[in-house]
């Protein structure tokens, strides 16, 4: 059984004002399973973005380990870093970051943008997928803020990642809104996809499989395989009612 | 996966970050058409100053023509020679070997018409048709009758070939009247008269002209003269114009190197407005380059997009400049009947106008790196934060 994603022992600091280092993350062990939706909860402050970066490999841990894909990807290069994020990784953001001069369509491709081949083709289905195959050639500023994070999802999703992050995707959403993009996130996550949303929303956590909770940079429930040395483990989230959760996680990758 | 885009992607690369460029300059039209009116700028300053300098070298180079191509060799005083004898020019037509000697007495004497009189300088001379050239009548071979009348000359007092000129107290006829000189030459046979040697009694030359085919040949026969003729005494002084040739066009190179320095200077100019432009716009777009750089494009291509952006805004100056150089000396052209059309269209001011355009490109790429190479640079996480 290979994990999506995984951290091992992973600690964040960054150079303090007062020269005391800031632990953004402190030995954090986590692991998220393909198909599944995890929720990371967790006062501001607490290290979520952080630790979104670190799994989207835009940061680096100070120590600790970092797996893709069962691959270790703790120190890489940047360039290995930018190749890694496009193939494996698509991310959604809390103001959309559409690119306003290029439409949706275009957005949607922007990941491959300069690689040999159009993306074009492969792009629309997508949007069609999520209910804009009328709204290819629309400029972000011509689309609602369901619109936009759908054009969002569907940039994530142009590379066909193993994982997708999301940065508070219904922060900027009213909740009717902020339903319809997790159900997205739902369709995404049955299709092999890990999600890991980091949110306030409590709406999200209702669509997760699991929530995990983010305290001053210390985990609680970020391993639950019985496999891996777990001691922070929390049973009462693990067992939420959900059924979203798939009974054998799945091996197609 | 990157070694194949390597290889065959690298120019397929610039089509969507030229696409993509240019709709990001299209987003602040006012400040694009700064940053471009700024490089037209300096690129019409680079190529008028340029064309302007050349022009001037050139129409000087036409002017003073053939002004390297004569030596004149006179007695020098100093040693005590008065005149220079038969002997002195055989020496010297032996000297200089191929180029034409001529030889000449000089004097100086009113001269008259029914045009009124002038002073003139009077010089005899054998064969004419060596150094001369005749616009009126026909420069004889041996000029043995009647007096042949420079342009000035011939201008100021109404003489054509046929008429009669009264040279010191003496009626003469004009058989020729010359061309108008396309030469400087100390002689100044346009405000000069020839008569055959005979009107002269003196018993030795004043000068000799050595009228050569080029500058080359001119400086050859002058050092022949200097080694052969004046190898045991200094027998005669040399005035020399090629070397003078060399001072002006050497004075023109100065002026059109600091012509075009004043335009690199505007262009620099332009330079540094296109770098503020690019400065700002990366900071504008920081979120955006962030986000580019975390879905997955590669610091190369963000650089790519970037550098075209520069790279547009100078291509399209540079286009807008030259477009304007060309409408502006046509102007010039037209507007100016003094100035030659055939010294404008010469094809060596095409090369400045090319100069000019690769500079306004150039401009626009280099003071684009910066801002590019800073923004492809940065850390995505960094810039994502808002």
């Amino acid at each position: 059984m290979t994990y999506s994603v995984e951290l091992r022992g992973v600690t964040k600091r960054y150079p303090g004002a007062g020269g005391e280092p800031v632990v953004a993350l402190d030995a954090v062990d986590f692991a998220v399973e393909p198909g599944e939706f995890v929720a990371v909860v967790g006062p501001s402050g607490s290290g979520k973005s952080t630790l979104l970066n670190v799994l989207g490999l835009l940061d680096d841990p100070t120590e600790g380990q970092r797996l893709l894909g069962g691959v270790d990807v703790t120190s890489l290069s940047v360039a290995e870093r930018t190749a890694a994020r496009k193939e494996s990784i698509g991310f959604v953001f809390q103001d959309f970051h559409l690119l306003p001069t290029l439409s949706a369509v275009e957005n949607v491709a922007l990941p491959t943008a300069f690689d040999p081949g159009d993306a074009t083709d492969r792009a629309a289905d997508l949007l069609d997928r999520f209910g804009l195959g009328d709204r290819l050639d629309h400029d972000p500023s011509e689309l609602s803020g369901g619109q936009k994070q759908r054009v969002a999802i569907a940039r994530a999703l142009i590379n066909e990642p193993a994982i997708l992050l999301a940065d508070e995707p219904t922060g900027n959403l009213d909740t009717e809104t902020g339903k319809a993009i997790l159900a997205e996130f739902e369709r995404v996550r049955a299709e092999g996809v890990a999600v890991i949303a980091v949110t306030h929303d409590p709406l999200v956590e209702e669509y997760a499989d699991r929530v995990v909770e983010l305290t001053d940079g210390v985990l609680v429930g970020g391993v639950v395989d019985k496999g891996v040395d777990d001691t922070e483990r929390d049973d009462t989230e693990r067992d939420d009612t959900d059924g979203h959760r798939p009974a054998t996680p799945s091996e197609e990758r | 996966m990157s070694g194949d885009r390597n290889r065959s992607g690298w120019l397929r690369g610039w089509r969507p970050a030229v696409s993509m460029a240019g709709r990001n300059l299209r987003r602040n039209r006012v400040r694009t058409l700064l940053a471009v009116l700024g490089v037209c700028i300096g690129v019409l300053a680079v190529a008028a100053l340029g064309i302007f300098g050349n022009v001037l070298a050139l129409g000087a180079d036409d002017a003073i023509g053939d002004i390297g191509t004569q030596v004149v060799v006179s007695p020098n005083a100093d040693a005590g020679v008065e005149s220079l004898s038969e002997a002195d020019v055989a020496a010297i037509r032996r000297a200089v070997g191929e180029p034409a000697v001529v030889p000449l007495y000089t004097d100086n004497a009113v001269v008259g018409s029914a045009g009124g009189q002038t002073f003139a300088t009077v010089y005899g001379v054998e064969e004419p048709g060596l150094a001369f050239e005749a616009a009126d009548g026909r420069l004889p071979e041996r000029h043995r009758r009647g007096a042949i009348v420079g342009a000035g000359i011939a201008e100021d007092l109404g003489l054509d070939a046929g008429d009669t000129v009264e040279i010191a107290g003496r009626q003469i006829r004009v058989v020729a009247v010359l061309a108008e000189s396309q030469t400087f030459s100390p002689v100044a046979p346009d405000d000069a008269v020839f008569l055959p040697e005979s009107a002269f009694s003196a018993d030795g030359y004043n000068q000799v002209l050595v009228v050569a085919e080029s500058g080359e040949a001119a400086r050859a026969a002058a050092d022949g003269i200097r080694e052969e003729v004046n190898a045991r005494e200094e027998r005669v002084d040399l005035f020399e114009l090629a070397a003078v040739v060399d001072e002006i066009n050497g004075f023109f190179d100065l002026l059109s190197t600091f012509l075009l320095g004043l335009g690199a200077i505007s262009l620099v100019v332009a330079g540094v407005s296109i770098l503020n432009v690019m400065l700002m716009s990366t900071v504008e777009r920081r979120q955006e380059i962030g986000v580019m750089r975390a879905v997955g494009v590669t610091r190369r291509d963000v650089l790519r997009v970037l550098l075209a952006e520069a790279g547009l805004i100078g291509a399209a100056g540079a286009a807008a400049g030259t477009l304007l150089t060309v409408l502006l000396v046509a102007g010039f052209v037209i507007s100016t009947p003094a100035v030659d059309a055939d010294l404008v269209l010469d094809p060596t001011n095409g090369y400045y106008i090319l100069l000019a355009l690769v500079f306004g490109v150039g401009v626009g790429l280099v003071s684009g790196a910066y801002p590019a190479w800073k923004a492809a640079n940065e850390r995505p996480v960094e810039a994502l934060r808002s």
